[in-house]
């Protein structure tokens, strides 16, 4: 008996599934590129053939790293990913350079080339991430190390924060400037899996009568879930960011629910902060205006309803089919319609230029993200590695979800980004480093052995 | 409830939780879609055409207008192209802003320029089938040109009698409904509104000019109509047969010195004192234009059937046409009496055009063609084709609005209003509308407005009188007397269109 | 309408289509998943029960068994064990011809059978008793 005839870990697997679909995102890129070529020039032309020929070419290469390093990791998410991710360099491609800009040494690169870069990048810390971590133990015995390190960095932010757009989430490190709380979500996630996952018998058998037939947890393992909602409810008043809020509280939501199963936990959570946020809209003004533009942006459609008001006129131009690649976004005095179109509504400039096909077609591949995620986390060896999967691909599906629904006035507009589409490198490496930890994490083991030439007899076996 | 530890492939309720976790999401995610589809597909018209959306304004601002051109095809609005490159409006002439309109950047659009946007955009039609094979259609950067039923000459003309008074001209082909003239004045420089370099003055004069020029007093304004109302008092007492040709009223001669005591009220007349005791019937009333005769016609026609024939007429609602007008008015409805009317002494004066009657100029030329078209009430329309620059031309049905009174009584009102023109006493009053070779038939009126001012100058009617071509309402604002201002400008305009045809 | 016009639609279109392509291949692929994992049923073979534990996999687990299936502490393990103990990849327990094997794959602290340390591949029974660091496991029958 050999290790001849058992597959070793480091043996290369070839990835079929996974190379079929690259092929397609393939194809379908080239034909955005053409078609909004066309639209440019009038006539049969690739817009930036070396861009898409880069971009491609580093999803081959994450692919083929893959399969070198033998690990039997999932095969739909890098080509969904990086589907998303094209469709954004697209978006980039098409929008005008100078929306961003940035020297390096003597050149000056745009907007689209900015954007391919910061998705290269993501794509490296993909692969790296997917390729090397092989065990979970330094995010599950330190959560409280990470939860003070998330905390610190939120404090941090607030402090030496610059204000953008009335929200203060930008740190500037000279040149480049990130956005902490999209780390946040990562540190966030790993300490609420680890958290949630030790406690999970207690938080749901060990229960306190309230009202009735209404118990919740005891106490002292409340104390979290409430600093939580506290810690939600504050960035929103103090940080005026009510996207991060949402999302931090919807994910903690969701992974409550599967740890403990208890809908009434979930329901009271809801509940709690909806009081609460509507108690913050009455004493905060701030938060009062978000609201009444988000219900009526046509009260003060040049003001604060402006950005609302032109993203529905951007869907409504949009229809089912779309204008086409290159040919929406009327600009008027060589302004585009819809400002910062790059970072907060590019799904309204997609809605336009893609319809209502190529918006559904967008949501579908968010949502298989977020299934695949989950599939990964239902298989998953462990509760910490289930709830850290489920929080990881949550965080990406939900974020999706909110600004999806604030482009659309579902919601009142926030701040965060469309993962893989908007503009911001933060939001890039950050997701790409989601990707590789839940490729990571999916892995399946070493691939069964072919069937022996004597076929396994259902009468025969053991005993 | 088992504790789960490590494994793979194994039996765990989180895998349940999982599973509808995935349901709230993909719920999540279709409630995604629905939004997308109520703004991508159910508001999508409306939103998209509002003329505040980018793409309009876009449009507006690249693509050419359509040319709008009169019957004749003299161009009354085209474009040009600025020092940018964008197109401006250029309109013919002053006289044509109460019916064009303009379009600018900074103020929008107006008038027909605002009516046909689409069309002269080319963003195409009112309904959203062509709407979408629009955006199919190569973009040409053109829109399709407006035909229209102006003769700008008669415009011109209509505007220069007017002169500085303020006042209306509707004239229209009463077989069709074709709008011929249709002047307001004052009128304000429409071309200086649309060109950027002189925008804001031009607006800003206009807004600024006492007499409210960027009102269309033919469509829009609301009149006292005085005695052309006794027209409408005509067709309601025949066609239900309160009075005839024939009917006269006993009490009538003595009520002209006397006054007539309608419910302690006494209606005055006295203006044709030269009839003596004459009883008159209804020509020669029509001729000498008698408030008694026409109050008693209107008190024996009873409200009801006042109302009634108003209505048949267009009262009451905003007209069907090309632009926006008011609603001409009978009463202040609310009144106790059939037809809303306060009371008898309110329909006695109503019958004669005062009271609380108010009528726009348009609506009255609608009752001179439905008198000269023989009882049937044409739809009036300004715009007659569209033609794409391709040089396709799509026509617009014109039509009717029903038949108003029968020919016969048709036949006798014509008469009368010969007689009110051509006739021998009848001239005392219309002085001017007479045209040589051609006979006349009309009306004047002269609205009392109470207080001391002038009244209003009416005029209303059609020639010839055998077989018309044209119909005609014309009102001069504080005029004076019908016959001072509003009789001879109508009869300049039916002569000069009248020479003007073959 | 003109080619232009045509193609440029055309290709617009293609692009949409080309979207759902996609998201098609992968409802495909998912869907197979789904198919797999329904028909084959895990543990057929034989499980593997944890008696007992200082960490995890707790006391009380039962793991299905592949013909193939490997324990260590990498993730990529199909039994993955948390005990400080064990190995990164530690041992291999394979099902061949008509019965079972246990092999050490060159661990830090061994393979016990029994209380035996493993050399080689060793032919396992059902009620055999594996010990890898302070995880005590049972070989026992698949479910049929």
């Amino acid at each position: 008996m050999t290790a001849a005839t058992l597959p070793g870990f480091p043996r290369p697997i070839v990835r079929r599934r996974e190379l079929g679909l690259l092929l397609a995102v393939a194809a379908a890129l080239a034909l955005g590129n053409l078609s909004l070529g066309l639209t440019r020039a009038g006539s049969l032309t690739v817009v930036d053939p070396a861009g898409l020929l880069i971009y491609l070419g580093a999803l081959v290469a994450v692919h083929l790293a893959l399969v070198t390093a033998g690990r039997r990791v999932d095969e739909v998410l890098l080509p969904t990913v990086g589907l998303l991710g094209g469709i954004g360099l697209l978006l980039a491609e098409r929008l005008p350079q100078d929306l961003v800009v940035q020297r390096v040494g003597s050149t000056v690169l745009g907007l689209a080339s900015l954007q391919l870069v910061w998705l290269i990048l993501a794509l490296v810390i993909a692969a790296v991430v997917a390729i090397t971590v092989r065990s979970d133990r330094w995010l599950r015995l330190y959560k409280y190390t990470w939860a003070a390190a998330g905390l610190g960095l939120l404090a941090l932010t607030f402090v030496l924060g610059t204000d953008v757009n009335g929200t203060r989430l930008t740190l500037d490190f000279g040149p480049v400037s990130g956005q902490p709380s999209e780390l946040l979500k990562v540190i966030l996630v790993v300490f609420f899996a680890a958290y949630l996952a030790e406690n999970r018998v207690l938080l749901a058998d060990a229960r306190v009568r309230v009202v009735g037939r209404l118990t919740v947890p005891p106490a002292p393992y409340l104390l979290p879930a409430g600093l939580m909602l506290a810690l939600a409810l504050g960035i929103v008043v103090i940080q005026k960011d009510l996207g991060a809020a949402l999302l931090f509280y919807a994910v903690f939501l969701c992974l409550f629910y599967l740890a403990t199963g208890s809908k009434v936990d979930v329901a009271l959570g809801i509940g709690l902060f909806l009081v609460g946020f509507v108690l913050l809209a009455l004493v905060f003004p701030h938060v009062r205006d978000r609201v009444a533009t988000w219900l009526d942006p046509w009260s003060d459609p040049l003001g604060t309803g402006f950005q609302t008001i032109q993203a529905l006129h951007a869907f409504a131009r949009g229809g089912l089919l779309g204008t086409g690649l290159g040919a929406g976004l009327p600009t008027i005095g060589g302004q585009l319609p819809i400002p910062a179109v790059h970072t907060d509504f590019p799904l309204a400039a997609l809605g336009e230029e893609l319809g209502m096909a190529g918006v559904l077609a967008i949501l579908g591949c968010y949502l298989v993200v977020v299934a695949r995620g989950l599939r990964i986390a239902a298989a998953a060896a462990d509760d910490v590695r289930a709830l850290l999967c489920a929080g990881l691909a949550l965080v990406i599906g939900v974020q999706a979800a909110i600004i999806a629904a604030g482009n659309l006035k579902l919601i009142p507009l926030t701040g965060i980004t469309l993962p893989f589409i908007s503009y911001g490198g933060s939001s890039l490496l950050v997701n790409g480093l989601i990707v590789g930890l839940l490729l990571a994490f999916s892995d399946r083991g070493p691939l069964p052995p072919r069937e022996p030439r004597r076929a396994r007899r259902p009468a025969g076996g053991p005993g | 409830m088992t504790l789960q530890g490590p494994g793979r492939g194994h039996e765990r309720p989180l895998g349940g939780r999982v599973a509808r976790l995935s349901l709230v999401l993909a719920l999540v995610y279709c409630g995604l879609t629905l939004g997308a589809g109520y703004w991508q597909v159910y508001r999508a018209d409306d939103l998209s055409h509002d003329p505040t959306d980018a793409g309009m304004i876009a449009a507006a601002r690249s693509v050419v207008r359509g040319r709008i051109l009169d019957r004749d095809g003299h161009v009354l609005a085209t474009s040009r192209l600025d020092a940018a490159g964008e197109p401006y409006r250029v309109y013919a002439d002053a006289s044509l802003s109460a019916p064009i309109g303009y379009a600018s950047r900074l103020y929008g659009s107006a008038g027909l320029e605002a009516a046909y946007a689409s069309e002269l955009l080319g963003t195409g039609g009112d309904d959203p089938a062509s709407r979408a094979l629009a955006k199919f259609r190569p973009r040409t950067g053109r829109g399709d040109d407006l035909q229209t039923s102006l003769s700008l000459s008669l415009q011109k003309l209509a505007v220069s009698l007017l002169g500085s008074d303020r006042g209306a001209v509707v004239a229209l082909d009463p077989r069709t409904g074709d709008v011929l003239a249709m002047a307001s004045t004052p009128t304000y420089d429409a071309s200086g509104i649309a060109n950027p370099a002189t925008s804001r003055a031009a607006f800003a004069a206009a807004r600024n000019d006492p007499g409210q020029p960027l009102l269309d007093r033919a469509i829009q304004g609301r009149y006292v109509p005085g005695s052309v109302f006794k027209i409408v008092t005509a067709i309601a007492g025949l066609s239900s047969g309160a009075i005839t040709p024939a009917t006269t009223f006993p009490q009538q001669p003595a009520a002209e010195t006397t006054g007539l005591l309608v419910d302690g009220y006494r209606v005055r007349d006295g203006h044709h004192l030269f009839t003596g005791s004459e009883v008159l019937d209804f020509t020669r009333a029509t001729e000498v234009s008698c408030n008694i005769w026409y109050a008693l016609a209107g008190l024996r026609t009873g409200g009801a059937g006042m109302d009634e024939a108003a209505r048949r007429l267009g009262f009451g609602a905003p007209l069907p046409f090309d632009l926006p007008t008011a609603a001409s008015q009978l009463t202040n409805s609310g009144g106790p009496l059939p037809g809303g009317f306060a009371d008898d002494v309110e329909l006695a004066n109503a019958a004669y055009g005062q009271g609380e009657v108010l009528v726009t100029p348009l609506q009255m030329a609608l009752v001179a063609a439905t008198v000269a078209n023989g009882g049937v009430e044409p739809q009036p329309r300004l715009v007659t084709a569209f033609v794409s620059p391709s040089g396709a031309v799509r026509d617009v049905a014109g039509g009717t609005l029903g038949r108003v009174l029968s020919q016969g009584d048709a036949g006798a009102i014509t008469t009368a209003m010969v007689q009110a023109v051509e006739g021998a006493d009848g001239q005392r009053f219309t002085t001017g509308a007479q045209v040589p070779g051609v006979t006349v038939a009309g009306k004047t009126g002269t609205a009392q407005l109470g207080g001391s001012g002038e009244p209003h100058s009416w005029f209303i009617g059609f020639a010839p009188a055998e077989a018309p071509t044209i119909a005609i309402a014309v009102i001069v604002e504080q005029g004076g007397h019908g016959g001072s201002r509003a009789a001879p400008l109508a009869g300049q305009m039916i002569a000069a269109f009248l020479a003007a045809k073959p | 309408m003109d080619p232009l016009t045509l193609a440029v639609w055309a290709i617009r279109l293609a692009f949409l289509a080309s979207l759902y392509l996609f998201l098609a291949l992968v409802v495909r692929a998912l869907l197979r998943d789904i198919r797999a994992a329904s028909r084959d049923p895990a543990g057929a073979l034989g499980r593997l029960v944890v008696i007992a534990s200082a960490s995890l996999p707790t006391a009380g687990s039962v793991f299905p068994l592949d013909a193939v299936t490997t324990l260590g502490r990498d993730l990529g393990s199909s039994v993955v064990l948390d005990d400080p103990f064990s190995s990164a990849r530690h041992a291999v327990l394979t099902y061949r011809g008509r019965g079972w094997y246990v092999e050490d794959l060159g661990s830090t602290n061994g393979t016990l059978v029994n209380g035996v340390p493993v050399a080689g591949a060793l032919p396992l029974g059902f009620g055999d008793e594996l010990q890898i660091g302070d995880v005590r496991m049972r070989l026992e029958r698949g479910l049929r």
